[in-house]
């Protein structure tokens, strides 16, 4: 991807192949490489993200929320929300869009061979994860037991409702879904509390068990504290950090958090490098 | 290699290169302000003055296209800007102090992913600096380990000769083939003497006890005393030979445009902003304290140098007279 002769700003063009409504505001978009090379040689990692751009708008940052093990394609997931993001969501099947990437470092998923996993996350945090989560369950014979909480503010905001639905279905995976307090209809069959309440109650053993963490910086807050109770070290905790960028390539000078430049040293970081990072993200 | 050059040849020289349709690019007026600009005749260039911006822009410019695009039903045509065809140049006039930060902006560039638009210029660019005579309160070159004779980053360095022209000086094979295609032009030294260099009245700072004070104090209270007069105008990073920060934007419509990258500034209130409204950096004194952390710690922990060469620019312009070398100071006593 670093090939040094390439105008490193000129982005793939893709196809929108699928457009699904998550929530009221959020949207997933499927893409397709326009470039058949393009689309067989594409590789990415899961945890990586990609620039996005509506042309004549501009560019945003998400992650790539498609996992790797599903070839011919890339999904991306956002929220409407700036100019940008808005005109993305202006795009219909069949229309063209940009994509740089992939980008900055991922999961280092090998090392979690044989290890339990817990996915902890809310609202449209999901996407970084569900990147993972597909790569796994993939993969299913890896890994050892898997279980996944996800909450949002109300039944409304939960994202990929289908795949939750999927999730649950299945019997090897545990999903432990929730919602805030208030946020619940009367038929809603999950759990109504706050993700790190309802972690808390869970108790998942830490033994031989990686946590996948991200959500709002509200809710790594007060998962951090409980993880911890339960025994998990700080280097078998992982989340992703999201600060705002612009070229994704370790210049434009934007994204980083101390010296650590999220592009290039991230958006994957353990517990550890988060805790050793000043409060700039 | 050393040569001399007299004036009258030097205007020769210019007016040759540019006859020949070669780009030059100096220090000439530019409505009411000095600034690096490509030249139409040798008499255009003003040597006695330093530009109010920096020579970056030579390579960086304040805004570039990047690509063109153009809807056609639903597709989208996009164009290429292929860096490749940038003309040769020859930057000529060069204060040691911009031409110092060009080898520093060379590592964040060409690190990883290869900046063309950078470093197409800058391989098709020759740099002749020109080592100053005079210098102003807020020139601070010498206090970060440069001096006004400085040739780091030029490849053939100037420096004024007492009965006029100049003593040249190649540092580069760029700078020799340079003198080896234009040697009718140039004269072996007769010995006569260069003027005079400037000096600048600043010590040198102990720029590892800086960064070692910056290495542990993200969080101190003199942030707040140093940075609550900022106001965020960002004329200091736009006036610095170092600073490097940009953004892309596209400017168009949905049927038609480019986008384009311009220079951009971390003390903007809006740089770090997330989509969510969370600001990591929602205050001004969280962005100057970025401001010096990226100059004196960040760049220097991942590519060993510093992105500040004492130009004194950001001194001269800030609205409310923040002084750079007298925090870097007031730190260094710490």
């Amino acid at each position: 991807m670093c090939d040094s002769n390439k105008n490193i700003y000129l982005p793939y063009l893709a196809t929108v192949e699928e457009v699904i409504d998550e929530t009221p505001d959020v949207r997933t978009l499927r893409l397709v490489f326009q470039d058949e090379q393009v689309r067989d040689n594409f590789s990415f990692r899961a945890g990586q993200f990609a620039e996005y751009s509506a042309f004549g708008a501009g560019e945003s940052t998400f992650c790539i929320a498609s996992s790797p093990t599903r070839k011919g394609y890339i999904e991306c997931c956002f929220r409407a929300v700036g100019r940008v993001t808005e005109s993305l969501r202006q795009l219909e099947v069949g229309d063209t869009m940009g994509i740089r990437g992939p980008y900055g470092n991922s999961f280092p998923i090998e090392q979690f061979y044989g290890k339990n996993l817990i996915f902890i996350t809310g609202g449209i945090a999901l996407p970084p994860l569900r990147t993972l989560i597909w790569n796994c369950l993939d993969m299913r014979d890896k890994f050892g037991d898997i279980t996944i909480v996800y909450g949002a503010r109300t039944e409304a905001d939960l994202v990929y409702k289908r795949e939750l639905k999927e999730w649950e279905e299945r019997s090897d995976v545990q999903l432990v879904k929730t919602v805030d307090p208030g946020g619940n209809s009367p038929e809603w069959d999950g759990k109504v509390g706050f993700v790190p309440t309802v972690l808390d109650e869970l108790a998942p053993s830490s033994d031989n068990c990686i946590a996948l963490l991200c959500g709002p910086p509200v809710m790594i807050k007060f998962t951090l504290p409980v993880l911890e109770k339960l025994g998990f070290s700080d280097e078998a905790i992982y989340t992703t950090l999201e600060n705002r960028m612009k070229c994704g390539l370790g210049k434009c000078g934007r994204c980083n958090v101390g010296n650590v430049y999220v592009c290039k040293d991230g958006p994957v970081f353990t517990a550890k490098q988060v805790k050793a990072m000043p409060l700039e993200y | 290699m050393q040569k001399q050059i007299t004036e009258a040849n030097l205007r020769l020289l210019i007016d040759s290169l540019l006859l020949k349709g070669q780009r030059v690019v100096g220090p000439r007026q530019s409505g009411a302000m000095v600034l690096y600009e490509p030249l139409s005749s040798a008499s255009d260039l003003v040597f006695n003055e330093q530009p109010r911006r920096s020579a970056k822009e030579a390579f960086f410019p304040i805004c570039e296209d990047l690509l063109e695009y153009r809807k056609n039903g639903q597709q989208i045509d996009l164009e290429d800007i292929e860096p490749s065809r940038f003309p040769e140049t020859v930057l000529i006039g060069v204060r040691p102090c911009d031409a110092a930060a060009m080898p520093v902006l060379d590592s964040v560039f060409s690190w990883d992913y290869k900046d063309q638009f950078y470093l197409e210029r800058r391989s098709r660019t020759i740099i002749i600096g020109l080592a100053c005579t005079s210098a102003d309160d807020a020139c601070f070159c010498t206090a970060v380990g440069l001096s006004p004779g400085d040739s780091k980053g030029s490849d053939l360095m100037f420096s004024h000769l007492v009965n006029g022209g100049f003593l040249v000086e190649s540092h580069t094979d760029k700078g020799a083939l340079f003198l080896e295609s234009w040697k009718d032009r140039f004269t072996e030294p007769d010995g006569s003497k260069t003027l005079p260099l400037a000096q600048p009245e600043a010590t040198p700072f102990d720029l590892k006890k800086i960064k070692g004070w910056l290495d542990d104090h993200f969080e101190d209270p003199a942030w707040d005393s140093i940075a609550t007069r900022c106001v965020g105008c960002g004329a200091c990073a736009f006036v610095c030979p170092a600073c490097h920060c940009f953004d892309i934007i596209d400017e168009g419509t949905e049927k038609s445009g480019k986008r384009r990258k311009f220079w951009d500034a971390c003390g903007f209130s809006k740089f770090t902003n997330h989509a969510s409204g969370h600001n990591p950096r929602d205050l001004q004194p969280k962005r100057y304290r970025n401001r010096i952390m990226h100059k004196f710690k960040y760049y220097d922990d991942k590519f060993g140098q510093n992105l500040c060469t004492g130009c004194g620019r950001c001194i001269r312009v800030c609205p409310v007279g923040i002084d750079i070398a007298g925090i870097l100071e007031e730190i260094e006593k710490k």
